[in-house]
């Protein structure tokens, strides 16, 4: 399969053999550039960039960086000093001045020697970008949550494929930290699934935050792209990992909040653990707070195939006899009958042997045109659990979901918010 | 919760007011309000009411947005006239578009229209985005005009005629294809393989493989197009029950 790399990788290959014969190899091809015991030649190496290094990006472009079959060449953010921080991050890790730094994704994504992209910013821009990102030939590393409305995700699903693009989702937890859950239930000695019970944080909210005088490093249009204009406000746009108020997860504009971002996690790793990746709900059911008071509103999901799973369903998780555990945060019950079993799956690796990371799967996937673990039709399905669990909550009223056509049946106004404008002159 | 509408005076009048940084708990009451109006005819009209008449002259653009958003949820042909009269604001466009994107009643799409021709530059292109939404096949003659504007408009035209695939979007697509270059040429063909995508879930094949052929035909030995001239053949490749035909 062809990459948008390929012309670059024959000209270095090229350039390097015909360098060597000549032996002018010292004046346009490093020794770095030509590979080491440990490194291969950059003619082997995905070259990547990046876009939106703050917190999980920076993260992200580190997992990157520390890869010697990656080439790191670029990074985007509109804000200034992230935008240098990883520019200087990867020059150093380099010993060159080589990376690029630029505030549009766009001006990223029309360069040709670039490979794939890892897309960290705040979600109202996800899949613009990853869209973006596949029309231009590019393969996609995907912070979670890959979505932020239902309506986003079959357009990034038919993007990846209409351009044949490797899309990971980027929940690096749902196979590392959920061994608990996910090895019993997968080897069949718990059963059959019958229910899980899910607590994580509730839904985003609305920002009234005040205007503030907008600084001079970020370019505040762009942070904004697609979402309502509203004015600058420090809290507004941090990216930290609160989701109380006071950062962009917080806010409906931006994030789902804790339901879809620590969601994206926990609602990742049962749905895995219950080996629901392939479906998505059929009803969500909204349960009332009662009216003492005492007992909170919660809602469940119903699969096809019969299995619930209830969010933050009140006293249930310390409720016995639960048969598997992950904390405080996942309980699934089963019917306690054990069945055969199947194994599970892993991230991909050149040996089989699944010994590597989200990172390393993803990069492994680039090279052999494959689907990652967490290929970004499994992450709209898990995605598509907390959008719908938020939404009951919001409408306060229990929904019917047709898969086939992304609707809810018979009730026009959750239809409404499948999906919401974008601002010109964003156009999904 | 049931609909209380003497209690909205008070947070109405709030709204008129608002702006960010103000105390926000007025609004919760109308939020509340809008929740409890579902099912309820009356209640929705009173509401309704309430939050168009925030969309005259005199309220914030704070206020706006948050009648809009509520709109966005509850709102019905009778508030098209006040939201689409935002249309031409380049301050608040969008938040009207957010509105009326959501409306299901045809005046709200027929308001978009209208607009189409009357706004220019992004607002342009921001009411072709949600004409798309809505996949309004009427607005095509009018879109397909746009494929000849300038840059951005028209590969934003190009994107809404993706998305609203009818054979009209798809004709006007395969007419503006030829004379196309750069990001204008990527974008038709990305329209293209969408047109052909929804032909072949509807089992199609045979005009979905046209279309494919057609773009790998136009891609072929130009190095700018490999891209789109593989997912061409990939597209025609899922049309394989028909490549007999051609």
């Amino acid at each position: 399969m062809q990459r948008s790399s390929t012309t670059r990788r024959g000209f270095l290959r090229t350039s390097a053999t015909a360098a060597g014969a000549a032996a002018t190899a010292p004046y346009v091809i490093t020794s770095k550039a030509l590979g080491d015991a440990t490194t291969p030649p950059a003619s082997d190496r995905i070259v990547m960039g990046g876009i939106g290094i703050g917190n999980m990006g920076s993260g992200d472009q580190g997992a990157f960086l520390n890869r010697p079959d990656v080439q790191y060449v670029a990074v985007c953010d509109v804000r200034k000093e992230w935008r240098e921080n990883g520019k200087n991050r990867a020059d150093a890790t380099y010993g060159n001045k080589d990376c690029a730094a630029v505030i549009d994704f766009r001006e990223l994504l029309g360069r040709s020697d670039i490979d794939a992209v890892h897309i960290a910013t705040p979600d109202h821009w996800h899949a613009l970008m990853t869209i973006a990102a596949c029309q231009a030939g590019k393969d996609v590393y995907l912070q979670k949550p890959e979505t932020l409305t239902l309506r986003e995700g079959p357009l990034m699903v038919a993007a990846a494929r209409r351009y044949g693009r490797v899309v990971s989702g980027g929940s690096q937890r749902v196979l590392d930290d959920y061994h608990d859950i996910v090895d019993p239930c997968w080897s069949g000695e718990l059963g059959t699934i019958k229910s899980l019970d899910i607590a994580v944080g509730g839904p985003s909210m609305p920002c009234y935050l005040p205007a503030e005088p907008t600084p001079p490093d970020i370019d505040w249009e762009l942070w904004l792209g697609p979402a309502p204009w509203e004015p600058y406000n420090a809290g507004r746009c941090a990216g930290n990992y609160g989701t109380g108020g006071g950062s962009w997860r917080s806010y409906i504009d931006y994030s789902g909040g804790s339901l879809t971002d620590w969601g994206a996690h926990h609602f990742g790793g049962a749905i895995f653990a219950a080996d629901l990746r392939e479906l998505q709900p059929q009803s969500v059911t909204y349960h009332p707070a009662t009216a003492d008071g005492k007992a909170a509103a919660y809602v469940t999901l119903t699969y096809p195939n019969s299995v619930e799973i209830h969010h933050n369903r009140p006293g249930h998780l310390q409720t016995v006899p639960p048969s598997a555990v992950h904390g405080g945060a996942i309980k699934i019950v089963t019917d306690g009958q054990p069945k055969a079993g199947k194994p599970v799956p892993l991230y991909r690796t050149p040996d089989g042997s699944g010994q590597t990371n989200i990172y390393g799967d993803f990069i492994e996937c680039v090279k052999q045109r494959a689907r990652p673990f967490r290929d970004i039709e499994l992450a709209v399905n898990t995605m598509t659990a907390p959008h719908m669990v938020g939404l009951a909550y919001r409408l306060q009223r229990s929904l019917q979901w047709d898969r086939a056509t992304q609707q809810f049946v018979g009730d026009e106004e959750a239809n409404r918010l499948v999906d919401r404008a974008r601002r010109e002159p964003w156009i999904l | 919760m049931a609909y209380d509408p003497a209690s909205l005076d008070a947070p109405f009048k709030a709204l008129a007011a608002f702006d960010w940084g103000h105390d926000a708990a007025p609004l919760a009451a109308i939020d509340a309000a809008v929740i409890a109006a579902h099912g309820d005819a009356a209640a929705r009209d009173d509401v309704e009411k309430r939050l168009a008449a925030i969309l005259a002259p005199g309220p914030t653009r704070a206020a706006k947005e948050y009648a809009c958003r509520k709109l966005s949820m509850i709102g019905t042909a009778a508030c098209v006239p006040a939201v689409a009269g935002l249309l031409g604001d380049a301050d608040n466009s969008h938040m009207a578009r957010f509105a009326l994107e959501r409306i299901a009643d045809p005046e709200a799409v027929a308001a978009l229209r209208a607009a189409l021709g009357a706004v220019s530059g992004p607002l342009k292109i921001g009411v072709m985005s949600s004409l798309a939404s809505r996949r309004d096949a009427a607005s095509v003659p009018a879109i397909a005009a746009l494929l000849k504007a300038d840059q951005a408009t028209a590969v934003a035209a190009a994107k809404a005629l993706g998305a609203i695939q009818s054979p009209e979007a798809a004709e006007a697509l395969a007419g503006a294809a030829g004379a196309a270059g750069g990001p204008l040429a990527a974008a038709i063909a990305d329209a293209r393989f969408e047109c052909a995508e929804a032909l072949l879930r509807q089992n199609r094949r045979a005009e979905a493989a046209a279309i494919y052929k057609a773009v790998a035909t136009a891609a072929a030995g130009k190095p700018e197009s490999r891209l789109i001239e593989l997912s061409a053949t990939r597209g025609l490749v899922a049309c394989a029950d028909t490549l007999a035909a051609f």
